[in-house]
């Protein structure tokens, strides 16, 4: 079977294969020598042929890998992907969020709801933690960038505020 | 305690400022080009200025990159709401005729125009001539030999252009988008010609460049030495208009309170005197009158783009 | 350049510019002495505090954090034994076991002014140079930019530590990422896969601030509750110690703190290879110099000094390629390059020469940043041992929250807030199919570049061979060749003693 680097190579000889296709309907353009799939084509030929070789290294080791009968020793700690899954989901609705909710109630939000995956409080005492961490990042950050350095941070859309 | 600071807490976020006069928070304006350009230049000692006569910071955000026409999409995309502003130069014209862009002038308000600056050929030092009848020579002797970088499309290739077509040269167009990359190659002498303006003349007067020709009607107060086209028998003149757009939609009052402040910058004296440090001079015109010459001002880059063979449309 | 450089340090002696040096300083420190947070991820959180600042006061704060963090982290090194940041892992070779020998302080202090000093050196090359280095620049035309920017690429594939042939790739994916989105040279649409946001293509900063956040806060986050409980700091009694004695104890190796902060220098100037190379590689310099071999790895004053000169010293080596070439060396220089575009700086050949004021209060700031960095750490070790407490459920949320800011701010609109997400779920499986992050960014940072100078470079003369011909340009490509035939022959090298001595493996 395929390791991580097989199915590495292969996602990316696939993806390069698949633009360098879409490079093909590119129009030159009158002003410019060469157009502007050129350049493209070239770095998507390079990782399409990188991605290649990669997964048939992996493919000839695997042979090797079977003959020998040898299996890689697992990791003495399981990574706990569930939880990364978890963050990553709760920051892509952050970010989904932000343009709707505006800055300031999506990031209340974000920072109570990480915060308490990562620490799940216990009792009236670790919600106060977790609510006063929310609002004072993000009154914090609010004034400093805001008020104080004119960085223009987003407006919701649905709440205008 | 704790449950006063978090009471507070909140009434401190909630507190949107009440739906007061516009503006009542700061106002974006949007510069296409990155920092350090000449547009950014311009608009950099705009802003305190405007800021001043508006009554809240006016915050400038460079959108840069893909000869200017980023910028113009997000300005077009922004709420029409007076709080996001454009500014723009003559780019807009020639990118759209050119096929570059999909974003017109008609696509916003006009709110007002601030500067002008005059356009001036300028040569690498390490080219052998010093003049334009040399340039001219050699550039006869060797058609479409001579480089010239500029920004594909936008005012620094309609303004070595309309020279080619005025006196029927052929010069060869390397992309360099933006002033200050120009300036690098032609520094280095990398490229032999370029479009540039009179803020390069420190590097003139210490030998590092050469200026040929400008376009202006009469020859330039700030320094007389250099020749206009015209007066070389080119019927050229030409220069960098910069002003401001709003997205189309915004409404009436808003309009005329951006227009107002604008007016009243234009004639702050610290304006006055940045704009005599980057050799533009401040033109200010009003909606009505920036409406009448954005008009006109397209037309003429229509015709332009038609005559240099670059229309698409 | 000297009455400029007493007017830059006149400058930023202001209040104006030290307090921002002084909050980037201690910002580095702390960043730098977290475990499990790197500089370049304090540079990132630092970044959108200098939007609103005047170009040298941001650049003033970034430079004291990229001082500072390098000082930093050794003192977790040295206390704790795990390295703060990465260029700190082979200060903690001979600074852990001095401090469980019972000469804490002196292993902190020894580490300290070692890199003062390295810093000092590498300062004196920064200003030295980066004028000479500038006027070489401006004689290079596309041809050049070209054939260095794929030296560099060369070199950083073929350093990494894994496979050559994933780090290649690595950056080749980088430099897909920037074909993405439009063309440069006309700005027209290319590749958008029909995703709005991609229009505009795609910014090396979100991407930047993405991968490096995203891949190490999750991967402290997947490691089970309870793995990353540490044993508390070492029962640190007494750190004062002699100064001058330490100061001596250094000083009386010259040949040592030379040669040191020479290799971190040039490892500096060298594109994104990095402090943690420098520091390791001045260690090992170190050992085959030194009479006492043996004595390294239990407490030698000298591996301390070796790791700690040479990885200061290279911060003032990477400043020369930011300033000089207007390349950024590494991550932290290309985040500060991103922040001096920002500010409407140009940077490149004609940096120095145009903001003569800006480029020499720079050099100021870094010279600056080391006194304020020794004054911090005299009042505040303690409490910086205290620091690498913080819960992690406090401090991820707040980064990343800093990051949104940073990576909107950037562009003023979302989409770059879209970026950031998408490569930082990129950059977290990436680490996880191990391919290396550092090709891959510095392929997303010269993409634009590389393919501009190369159609620049056709446009000027269709003559191919120029690449070639053109002496700088020629030489430049002939070292990629040859840097990378060199770390083939190194990896086969190893690859063959690692199966001596095991038997048949894989990578």
């Amino acid at each position: 079977m395929l390791s991580r680097d097989g199915w590495g190579g292969l996602a990316v000889a696939a993806a390069s294969l698949l633009l360098f296709g879409l490079t093909l309907g590119l129009k030159d353009n009158p002003m410019v020598p060469i157009g502007p799939g050129f350049y493209p084509r070239i770095v998507l030929g390079l990782t399409a042929a990188l991605g290649i070789t990669l997964l048939v290294l992996d493919l000839l080791r695997s042979r090797r890998r079977r003959l020998s009968g040898d299996a890689k020793s697992s990791a003495s700690v399981q990574p706990d992907h569930l939880a990364v899954a978890i963050h990553f989901g709760v920051f892509g609705l952050y970010v989904v969020a932000l343009p709707y909710l505006g800055f300031r109630i999506a990031t209340v939000l974000y920072v109570a709801a990480a915060n308490a995956l990562l620490e799940p409080p216990r009792g009236l005492k670790g919600w106060a933690r977790v609510a006063a961490l929310a609002l004072l990042t993000t009154i914090a950050a609010y004034v400093v960038f805001e008020r104080y350095l004119l960085v223009l941070l987003p407006r919701g859309r649905w709440t205008g505020f | 305690m704790k449950r006063i600071a978090l009471a507070a807490a909140v009434a401190a976020l909630a507190a949107t400022p009440a739906l007061a006069q516009f503006p009542d928070r700061p106002v974006k304006l949007v510069v296409p080009w990155a920092a350090g350009g000449d547009t950014d230049n311009i608009f950099r000692p705009f802003a305190p200025a405007y800021q001043k006569h508006l009554g809240q910071p006016v915050v400038i955000a460079n959108v840069g990159g893909a000869s200017g026409t980023k910028g113009a999409k997000e300005a077009k995309d922004a709420p029409p709401d007076g709080y996001t502003l454009y500014a723009v130069h003559d780019y807009i014209h020639s990118t759209y005729y050119a096929g570059v862009a999909d974003v017109q002038y008609s696509d916003f308000e006009p709110v007002c125009l601030i500067a002008s600056t005059a356009s001036v050929l300028t040569a690498s030092p390490k080219t052998p001539w010093s003049d334009w009848k040399g340039m001219v020579a050699d550039a006869k002797a060797r058609p479409g030999q001579i480089t010239v970088g500029a920004t594909l499309a936008s005012t620094s290739h309609f303004f070595p252009a309309l020279i080619e077509k005025a006196t029927g040269m052929k010069f060869k167009y390397v992309s360099y988008e933006g002033l200050a990359p120009r300036m690098n190659a032609i520094l280095g002498g990398h490229i032999d010609l370029t479009d540039s303006n009179l803020t390069q003349k420190g590097k003139v007067e210490a030998g590092q460049l050469k200026f040929i020709a400008i376009a202006t009607e009469k020859r330039h107060p700030q320094m007389p030495s250099i020749p206009t086209l015209k007066e070389l028998g080119v019927n050229v003149v030409y220069d960098v208009n910069r002003g401001l757009l709003a997205p189309k939609g915004t409404p009436a009052p808003v309009l005329a309170k951006l227009e107002s402040s604008c007016a009243a910058a234009a004639k702050e004296p610290a304006f006055a005197e940045a704009m005599a440090k980057q050799a533009t001079d401040v033109r200010y015109m009003g909606r009505a009158a920036y409406a009448t010459w954005l008009k006109q001002n397209d037309e003429l880059n229509r015709n332009l783009a038609k005559d240099l063979g670059l229309l698409k449309r | 350049m000297f009455e400029l450089l007493g007017a830059g340090l006149a400058d930023v002696a202001q209040a104006k510019y030290l307090v921002p040096l002084v909050l980037g300083t201690l910002a580095g420190i702390v960043g730098g002495a977290l475990p499990g947070v790197t500089i370049t991820m304090t540079i990132i959180v630092v970044l959108p505090f200098t939007f609103g600042l005047d170009p040298l006061q941001g650049l003033s704060a970034m430079t004291g954090v990229y001082v500072g963090g390098s000082a930093g982290g050794l003192v977790t090194a040295v206390l704790l034994g795990i390295p703060g940041t990465p260029s700190a892992i082979a200060t903690t070779f001979d600074g852990h076991p001095m401090a469980r020998n019972g000469e804490p302080g002196r292993a902190v202090w020894t580490g300290v002014w070692a890199s003062v000093f390295g810093g000092l050196l590498g300062g004196v090359f920064l200003i030295g140079t980066t004028g000479p280095l500038a006027r070489i620049a401006l004689e290079f035309g596309p041809w050049e930019f070209f054939s260095l920017f794929v030296l560099a690429l060369s070199m950083v594939a073929g350093l990494v530590e894994a496979s050559i042939l994933k780090g290649l790739l690595a950056g080749a994916l980088g430099l897909v990422v920037t074909v993405l989105g439009n063309d440069p040279v006309m700005g027209r649409e290319r590749l958008t896969l029909g995703i709005s946001w991609l229009e505009g293509g795609i910014p090396f900063l979100p991407v930047l601030i993405g991968v490096f956040a995203f891949s190490q806060i999750m991967g402290e986050i997947e490691r089970p509750r309870g793995a990353a409980a540490r044993d508390a700091a070492l029962r640190v009694s007494k750190l004062a110690v002699n100064q001058l004695r330490v100061i001596w104890e250094i000083l009386s190796r010259p040949f040592l703190l030379l040669w040191s902060s020479l290799i971190g220098v040039l490892i500096g100037v060298l594109p994104a290879i990095g402090g943690s190379a420098a520091s390791v590689m001045a260690y090992d310099q170190a050992k085959k110099f030194s009479r006492h071999p043996e004595r390294f790895g239990k407490g030698a004053p000298e591996g301390i000094v070796a790791s700690e000169a040479s990885n200061n010293a290279n911060v003032g080596g990477s400043l020369v390629t930011i300033m000089a070439f207007g390349i950024p060396g590494d991550a932290v220089t290309a985040v500060m390059l991103g922040a001096l575009t920002i500010h409407g700086i140009q940077s490149g050949p004609l940096f120095i020469s145009q903001n003569p004021q800006l480029a020499y209060g720079m050099f100021a700031a870094y010279l600056i940043a080391h006194l304020v960095m020794v004054v911090i750490l005299a009042f505040g070790v303690r409490w910086m041992v205290r620091a690498t407490t913080v819960p992690r459920s406090a401090l991820y949320p707040v980064v990343l929250v800093l990051c949104v800011v940073g990576a909107y701010a950037l562009g003023n609109s979302v989409a770059t807030v879209y970026v950031l997400l998408v490569f930082g779920v990129l950059g977290y499986l990436m680490v996880k199919f191990g391919f290396p992050l550092a090709p891959f960014i510095l392929g997303v940072i010269l993409g634009d570049q590389i393919e501009i100078n190369l159609i620049r470079a056709l446009m000027t003369d269709s003559d191919l061979w120029l690449f070639l011909t053109r002496p700088i340009s020629g030489g430049l490509l002939a070292a990629s060749v040859l840097s990378f035939a060199a770390a083939i022959w190194q990896h086969r090298r190893m690859q063959n003693r690692a199966r001596a001595a095991e038997g048949d493996t894989d990578f």
